[in-house]
Formats: C-alpha cells, structure tokens, sequence
C-alpha cells in the first residue's frame, strides 16, 4: 500500500509540474497568439467594447488591405530579407576564413590580432554608433543595403570567430596533412575539409548571425531611415504603428503578424542550431 | 615519400602569396577594422571635441569638456532624494510587514548561520519592542501603542523604513542615468529569480522539458520592435489586454500604463523580463545540466528534502551561471533603447528617459547633431559598464 501511496503522490506531483509549467509556456506564447487571432478578425469586432480572444467571424481582409496600403511593408521586408542573408552569408564566409587561420597556422601578431578581437567585444556596440555615422556617411554608404550588411558583419565576426576557431581546432590534424601530401593548398584543404567538417558549427553561427542582423534596431534606426528603399524591418514596422494606430489596429495586426511569424517557424525548423549558437554566444560574450 | 610531408610543411614562402595564413586573415581585418573598431575609436576622440556634425568647420578641442557636461547636465545626472518616511505610513498592509519580519530574519541568519538563532533572535526582537511599548503605555504614552499591530509595526520600523523608502526611490524618476540605473536594479533581480525558477522545473519535466523549453523560448526570436508594439497594444487604456482583465478582475481603476510617470518604468520592466525569460532558462538549463544528477539523488537518498537539496547543492553549483546570467542582464539593461524609444520616447516627463535613449537624441533628434557630446555620453556609460563589471567579477572571485 506503502507503495502505490507514494506513486500517487509522485503522480500527482508531476500532474501539478505539467500544470505549472503548461501556464508559463501559455504566458510566454499568447501575446503571439493574440495578434494572429486579431489579425483575423473583422474590423468591428476588433473596435468592440467587449474584447475578444477568439475571433467571432474570421476574415482575411485585414492582410489584403494591408498588402494594398501599406506600400512600404513589402520594401522592409525585402530590405531586411537581403541585409540579413547579405550578412550571414559575408560573415560566416570571411569569419570561417580567419578562424581557419587562427586555429591552424602559428603566425607572427596572432595574439595581438585575438586580443584585438577580445577587446573590442568587451566594448557595448552603441559606442561605435556616432563614429559608424560618420563613416558610413563620408563613404555615401548611409541608407544603403552595403552600409548596413557591412556595419553588421562587422559586428558579427568577432563572435563567428570565436566559435568557428572553437569547431575548426578539433578537426583532427591527420587529415590536413594527408591532404597537404596528395598536394591541396591550404586554401583547398579549406574548401574541401574544413568547411564540410565544420558544417554544423557553421550552421549554428549562421543562425546566431541571421537573427542579430534581421532583429537589430538602434543602427539601422541611425543609419537607414531617411527613405522605404533602404529602411529595414523592425524600424519600418514602427514608422508604421505610429502612422496606422490612430486608423485600422487589424492592419496592423496583420503586418505584425507577419513580421514575427517567418522567424518563430525558422527557429523551430532549425531549434538545435539556435540553441547551440546562442549558449555559444552567450558564454562568449 | 617519406619526406614529401616535412618538404611541404617546411617550404618556405617568400613575399606574399594567397595561399598563406595573412591573406586568410586579412579580409575579416579589414571589414574589422574599418567597421568595427574604428567606429570606437573615432568615437572616443570626438567626444574630446565640440563637434556639430552640420557645421564641421566650427569643430574644436574642448578636452575633458563634454565629459564635465555631463556631470553638470540636469536630464544626466538628476537623482531623486531618499523619499520621505511619509510616504511608507499609509502602506500599513500585512505585506509590509511580514517583508520586514523576513529581512530580520535574513540579516540574522546571514550573520549567524544559523536558522533557529535567527527565529528567536527576531522573535525576541518583537517581544521586546512590544514589551517597551506595553509599558511605554503604562505610563501614559498610550498614543504611541495603539494596537498590537502598531506595536509590531515600530518593532520592524528599521527594517521595513529601507526597504519601502528603498522601493519607493528606486521608483520615483530622475535624470537618464539615473532612470537607466533603477531600470537596471528593477530588471536584473527579476531576470535570474524567474528564469531560475523556469528552468528548475523545465529541467524535472523529464520527456516534456524539451516542448517547454521551445515554447518559453519562442518571444526570445522575436525582434525588440515587434515585442514593444505588441506590449503597447497589451498595455492600452482602452482595448489593452492588461486593462480588461483587470476590469475582468473587478478592479474599476484604468491604469494609463505607459503614460503614467508611476507606472511606465515598471510596465517596461515586466516586458523585458516576459523577453528574456527564454533564453536566460536556456543558460540555467545548460548550466543544470553540468550537475551530476547523482549528487543531488545521494542527497536525497540521506534524508534531505527536495528544498535542502536544492539550497545545498543546485544553488552553490549554479552560482557560475547566476553570475553568468546576471552580468550579461546587467549590461544588457544598461544599454537599454529601443523599447523606451518605441513605447515611451522616454516620457511621460523624462521618466522613462534611458542613457542610450539620451545620446541618441543629443546626436539626432534635438535639432543639433552634437556628436562630440553624444561620444562623450556614450564613452561614460561603457566606462561604467566596465567599471560595475569589474567590481562583480572581483565580487564573485571573493566569495569562492
């Protein structure tokens, strides 16, 4: 009896853990939640006195009007689709280039040039702010593309370092010798063992980089916003919550919507990667 | 063939070649250097000048100038006085109290290790002060002992007068630095107390601590933006979310969450901590699962409660990665910008005002491009960052 007295008391112990737990994971999910629905809703529900968590009638109207209207949501999204494949794809390829270099070649100023590294991501990115104004502008770089893939790979490629040179070290040097005997420069030895063996690390990096750069908000704030064709995402779905907010809430719902949607569904295609960049990151940072 | 090997690895390269070490490095240097570091640096000598960026003829040396400035400008260095004891007066609630009856408790136990002691002590505390008081009224003073509750009241009176003017400070507004600060004090606790929380339970869910994990780390994709519109429509007067459950609740009260000087830094706060909960849980996970599962099982197998367990060898193997979390809130919430740009601009009044928020304004927004000043502020805040870092790291280091 003892026995079955105890199980019960465990079971129940794990029933009140689920419960617990199941209410956090809902706080943590429904805002998300609520705007999906409110972007379904039809325009005097979501203006009713009585609010409503699930929508009484659905309508996809909200989303057609807004992709009429608001004329500079296709240009963010364009923007902020280019910028941060533009930057993930720069900095993993000059990033895995330099940590190749530095886990695999002694060389004269490779402690200088890690402590370089070091340092300058002790320092908060927001220092750099005035400074990468003036350059971006002296080099007619503001409000471009270039200006803000450029600026964002360069804040990315301390840490792309950091964790490549961490996966390229434990490939074993067996390997790159047999290579460099059949003859392959380091350069192919870089294409063609490296690069594969280091496959996933990337992956995880490349992960960590893309939502830096599609999430970043104070430089693209600085930097690109003086016209729709340079303005990236997080900053033009702001322009437009101040300009729509006093006019239709349910196409606002709908761009929100849309804005956080393809990235929740990335980072649960690609989970383990994320997880493993960013404990990467973090550690390092 | 045996020495082909050691002739290739030994060839000598004069000059300079692509196939080598340099020519690897150089492209991650040069985007470094020209978009990274010299950003810093250029910042740090501007903010030695008096520079307009639309008048760069007028551009001079001022020296230490713009960081004086900084001390002597109001919307910086503004810092409310200790809120008057008044103000606690009117809390007379149990909670008051009995936060009061527990930091005595603390504060003994901290000093003497040990938890009977500390009861007793406090216990005592109580029975004195009551005691005097009891007597104080029998001669004649009866205005001062009113109540047994009033009695207890003056008894913790110095425990509880900090603590509430202590809150009460932190939560009155001043200027930038001062307003990034209580943001900090505000945010930080709450960032490794509920993760830690999260994650202890996510890591006993067994089979399921994966889906949970997942889903609690969902809003940490999300960008800052996307996060403080949907918080501003959540904290809306009128058709928020936060209002109507309250009105749900039958509270008749409307809070103007982001638009009352009480209440805007607080609504922020809750926000950034609904954000980060995510992934500090990931850094709590990964540092429990460091943690031989064994060493806790052995525990309980000797008689210790799951509570005991925990307190003895969780929470002391944890404390790398509570550093961890915590240093990493700490300097995230000092260099706090766009939810107060977005959801606030730094109103209402200055309440809200961060030192981020500040800069960028001084550089952009307030009609001048002060450069010089805005390098300047920005230079002081990341002195401090380093310098409060430097001081926890010696903190920790202490204690082990």
């Amino acid at each position: 009896m003892a026995l079955t007295a105890d199980k019960v008391k465990r079971h129940t112990g794990t029933g009140l853990l689920y419960l617990v737990l199941a209410v956090i994971s809902a706080i943590s999910l429904l805002p998300f939640l609520w705007v999906i629905l409110s972007s379904l809703k039809p325009h005097d529900e979501l203006y009713s006195k009585h609010l409503t968590f699930l929508p009484h009638s659905y309508t996809l109207n909200n989303y057609t009007q807004m992709l009429e209207r608001m004329v500079g949501f296709g240009l963010y999204y364009r923007n902020s689709v280019l910028i941060s494949v533009g930057t993930v794809v720069l900095t993993l390829f000059v990033g895995s280039l330099a940590a190749y270099a530095l886990a695999r070649f002694r060389f004269r100023g490779e402690q200088a040039l890690f402590l370089i590294f070091l340092g300058t991501m002790m320092v908060p990115g927001e220092v750099g702010l005035i400074g990468q104004y003036e350059l971006l502008s002296s080099y007619k770089l503001l409000n471009t593309l270039t200006g803000l893939t450029l600026t964002y790979t360069a804040f990315n490629l301390a840490l792309t370092i950091f964790v490549m040179r961490a996966v390229f070290i434990s490939v074993p040097q067996e390997l790159l010798d047999a290579a460099r005997v059949d003859g392959c420069s380091w350069w192919e030895s870089y294409w063609q063992i490296m690069i594969p063996l280091g496959a996933s690390g990337l992956a995880a990096a490349g992960t960590l980089v893309f939502l830096s750069a599609w999430n970043e908000f104070i430089f693209a704030l600085t930097m690109n916003n003086w016209s729709d064709e340079a303005r990236t995402l997080p900053v033009g779905i702001q322009l437009l919550q101040g300009q729509w907010q006093h006019w239709d809430y349910g196409v606002l719902f709908s761009s929100v919507m849309l804005s956080f949607l393809p990235v929740i569904i990335l980072f649960l295609c690609l989970q383990k990667y994320f997880m493993r960049g960013l404990t990467a990151g973090a550690v390092k940072g | 063939m045996g020495d082909l090997p050691a002739q290739s690895t030994n060839r000598k390269r004069r000059g300079w070649s692509l196939d080598s070490p340099y020519a690897f490095i150089l492209p991650a240097l040069v985007l470094f250097g020209m978009f990274s570091l010299y950003p810093i640096l250029r910042s740090l000598y501007l903010s030695f000048f008096d520079y307009d960026f639309l008048r760069p003829e007028q551009m001079h040396w001022v020296g230490w100038g713009n960081y004086q400035e900084i001390l002597r400008d109001e919307r910086v260095t503004n810092w409310p006085g200790l809120v008057t004891p008044k103000a606690i007066l009117p809390l007379r609630s149990l909670a008051s109290y009995a936060l009061g009856l527990y930091a005595l408790v603390a504060l003994t136990y901290l000093f003497t290790r040990r938890a009977g002691r500390a009861f007793a002590i406090a216990l005592a505390a109580v029975v004195c002060a009551f005691l005097s008081l009891f007597c104080y009224r029998l001669l004649g003073h009866a205005a001062v002992a009113a109540s047994l509750l009033d009695a207890l009241r003056l008894a913790i009176w110095p425990i509880t007068y900090p603590i509430a003017a202590l809150w009460l400070t932190i939560n009155s507004a001043g200027g930038a630095f001062w307003n990034t600060v209580r943001f900090t004090v505000m945010y930080v606790p709450l960032a490794i107390g509920l993760p830690l929380l999260v994650a202890v339970m996510v890591d006993k869910a067994g089979r399921l601590s994966t889906l949970f994990r997942t889903l609690n780390f969902i809003p940490v994709v999300v960008s800052v933006a996307v996060i403080s519109i949907i918080w501003m429509w959540i904290y809306h007067p009128e058709y928020g979310v936060a209002n109507t459950l309250l009105r749900q609740a039958g509270v008749k009260e409307t809070y103007n969450w982001l638009s009352d000087p009480k209440l805007a830094m607080p609504g922020i706060v809750a926000m950034c901590v609904w954000h980060g909960l995510g992934f500090n849980m990931l850094l709590f996970l990964v540092g429990l699962q460091r943690i031989s599962p064994e060493l806790h099982e052995a525990a309980l197998v000797d008689g210790a409660t799951g509570w005991q367990a925990f307190r003895g060898i969780t929470l002391p193997l944890l404390k790398p990665t509570i550093f961890l979390v915590g240093l990493l809130a700490m300097i995230g919430a000092l260099k706090v910008f766009g939810q107060m740009f977005i959801m606030t601009g730094g109103g209402p009044g200055d309440s809200t005002l961060s030192m981020v928020l500040y800069l960028y304004n001084i550089a952009f927004r307030y009609g001048k491009f002060r450069f010089g000043y805005a390098s300047a502020l920005a230079w002081a805040l990341a002195a401090f960052i380093f310098i409060v870092s430097v001081i926890a790291f010696r903190l920790s280091k202490e204690r082990e």
